[in-house]
């Protein structure tokens, strides 16, 4: 059926959302009247990467993992076949509701979820994106796992090339500092969801990416804001599956056996939160029909909509992340994502998608062994001589938890230090090169120059708390201004490699 | 009545995606100079020069001085966060000390 062409085969219904990389229709197959989805997805980049994705989707077959039937090519578009999930993503139905989930919820979609990524994990695929908007509902109820444009899967020739994809806030330690992960990494994840669903958004949700990526790594594991509203169990399923240290982690089988997914009710539980949702999805669309026809009653319908939803709220509301100030300029979607053929893809994932991308050099590694071969010692990765270094500081009293000032998570100075010298030991070991800091273009001043903070004692209450509140949106633009050099000094490279990869194909 | 699996069930984890070599790797000064520089005289590098595992390689290391441009300016931000804290500390500091004074 392959070389007919896809609308031939479907009906594309309706529209159910957008994402990073494309648009997810529902859609019906003609022949046999199955309801389905369907991802279109631009394709202007490397369609082996897409294809061998594309495989790896087409292998797995779970009733915890989105079934993927097939694709299509139209025009410049992949066309993605997978099941239909009429419930739509969990973080949907707490945007829909805008409600937050009770534990008893959680615990039956974190088993049917954990019951997926055991099923990956046994099977050696990392998923890498898990989140509540990657977590689908059916009609029943029963949650899947979705979006493996992002999941590899490991294999001799996989390991060559290390791609490092997630969204910064679910993203575990050891995958933001690029030491090596594994499948545990889900784990971590599937911990940060939690906290999602019970609270609206993930820990970090309301700061800056860019500083959230920064705070993963050095601060301890986040956890419950309202400890005293949850049940000892389930903070305790959160806090194992939020072990920093990778190798202590619990893995998808043991968590299993935990007693808060022990005592997981089924899925027929979630049945009253799905109606909900699809109803207030029914009075959108309706009032969405309503607003074109007559464009007269759009600005009620709207004020309406939202009072009916305070209405039904209980005493959990949900702050959505998208309201918060921080992440407004440019979504979040701070750092460079880059597809491996080297195009450059703006994410426009609410919170943002981070996208690395670093080829391994074989030869650095066989050094890496040889080198410790003569030491007399075995390999061990980087980042167990981190967890050892932390594990040293921990019972010297020096690694202890520092409270919360008033803005929320900072980083203290011995924090800032430590970070500052484990990034250097991971980042650039051998040089801290003294470039002399350039300024970085005219057309924008800084709000201070350097280190010096002094000239802060000058100024009034009103002239700092205005700072403060333009605080995120100046480091923002710096951001901003240094992403746009990244990205102009690497096209270049990026330009040249793809042009010598066309010619020897072509030989 | 707790079960936490916690260290039971641990088994070393056979999957691992390799960390970054390039993380190890020295940057070459010229490619940190170009990174800095400005774009003005960027046509003059002749990068078809160079076979593309090298390419790779300094566009690893481009990521990787991106990031560490990326770290200052939040770590920057971060002590200028840290420092207006503390001056408007001192503004409800006093505001409170006055009022002690004052006995209202
Ligand atoms: N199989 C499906 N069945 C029903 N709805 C779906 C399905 N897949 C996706 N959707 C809906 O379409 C929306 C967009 O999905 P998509 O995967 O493109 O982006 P996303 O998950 O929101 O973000 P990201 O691209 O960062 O993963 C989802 O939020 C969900 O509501
Ligand atoms: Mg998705």
């Amino acid at each position: 059926s392959l070389t007919r062409q896809p609308e031939e085969v479907f009906d594309i219904i309706c529209k159910l959302g957008e994402g990073s990389y494309g648009s997810v229709y529902k859609a019906l197959h003609k022949e046999s009247g199955q309801v389905l989805a369907i991802k279109q997805v631009p394709v202007d980049t490397d369609l082996q990467e897409i294809i061998k994705e594309i495989s790896i989707m087409q292998q797995c077959d779970s009733p915890y993992v989105v079934k993927y039937y097939g694709s299509y090519f139209k025009n410049t578009d992949l066309w993605i076949v997978m099941e239909y999930c009429g419930a739509g993503s969990v973080s949907d139905i707490m945007r829909l509701r805008k409600k937050t989930l009770t534990e008893e919820e959680i615990a039956t979609i974190v088993s049917d979820t954990l019951k997926g990524l055991e099923y990956l994990h046994l099977r050696r695929k990392i998923h890498r994106d898990i989140k509540a908007g990657n977590i689908l509902l059916n009609s029943e109820g029963h949650a899947k796992l979705a979006d493996f444009g992002v999941a590899g899967q490991l294999t001799d020739t996989m390991s060559k090339r290390n791609t490092v994809i997630g969204t910064p806030f679910w993203m575990a330690p050891e995958v933001i500092q690029e030491i090596g992960y594994d499948c545990v990494a889900d784990i971590w994840s599937l911990g940060i969801t939690a906290l999602e669903m019970a609270e609206g958004k993930p820990p970090y949700g309301d700061i800056h990416p860019m500083r959230a990526i920064f705070m993963i790594p050095t601060k301890p594991p986040p956890s419950f804001r309202e400890p005293d509203k949850w049940s000892p169990e389930f903070i305790d399923f959160v806090s194992v599956c939020l072990i920093k240290n990778p190798k202590e982690r619990a893995t998808a089988s043991s968590l299993l056996q935990h007693i808060f997914i022990r005592n997981a009710k089924p899925s027929t539980i979630l049945s009253q939160m799905i109606a909900e949702a699809h109803e207030i999805r029914e009075i959108q669309s309706f009032r969405n029909l309503a607003q074109t026809n007559a464009p007269a009653v759009k600005q009620n319908a709207n004020e309406e909509s939202d009072d009916d939803v305070v209405g039904m709220n209980q005493n959990q509301t949900l702050i959505q992340c998208k309201d918060e100030g921080t992440l407004v300029p440019n979504k979040g979607g701070t750092l460079v994502p880059i597809s491996q053929s080297g195009t450059f893809v703006e994410l426009q994932s609410e919170l943002g998608t981070m996208v690395i991308n670093s080829d391994v050099d074989e030869q650095t590694m066989k050094r890496h062994d040889t080198g410790s071969d003569q030491v007399g010692k075995k390999y061990r990765p980087l980042f167990l001589d981190h967890f050892d270094k932390k594990e040293a500081e921990v019972k010297q009293g020096n690694g202890v938890a520092t409270p919360a000032t008033l803005d929320g998570p900072e980083m203290n100075l011995e924090e800032q230090q430590r970070f500052q010298s484990h990034f250097h030991l991971q980042m650039s070991p051998v040089q801290p090169l003294q470039m002399v800091q350039q300024e970085n273009s005219p057309n924008f001043q800084r709000p201070f120059t350097d280190v010096d903070f002094e000239f802060l004692k000058f100024l009034s209450y009103e002239e700092l708390h205005q700072r403060m509140a333009t605080l995120d949106a100046e480091m923002e633009r710096e951001i901003e201004e240094l992403r746009r050099r990244y990205q102009t000094k690497r096209q270049p490279i990026l330009d040249a490699m793809d042009t010598k990869r066309k010619r020897q194909q072509n030989f | 009545y707790l079960s936490p699996p916690r260290h039971i069930h641990y088994q070393p984890h056979s999957v691992l995606v390799p960390a970054s070599p390039y993380l190890l790797e020295e940057i070459p000064h010229w490619l940190t100079v170009y990174f800095q520089a400005s774009a003005d005289l960027d046509y003059k590098l002749r990068w078809d020069m160079f076979r593309v595992n090298e390419l790779d390689c300094y566009n690893a290391m481009l990521t990787r001085l991106y990031k560490q441009e990326l770290e200052k300016i939040v770590m920057r931000y971060e002590s200028y966060r840290a420092a207006l804290l503390v001056e408007m500390e001192k503004f409800r500091d006093n505001q409170n000390n006055t009022r002690a004074v004052t006995g209202k």
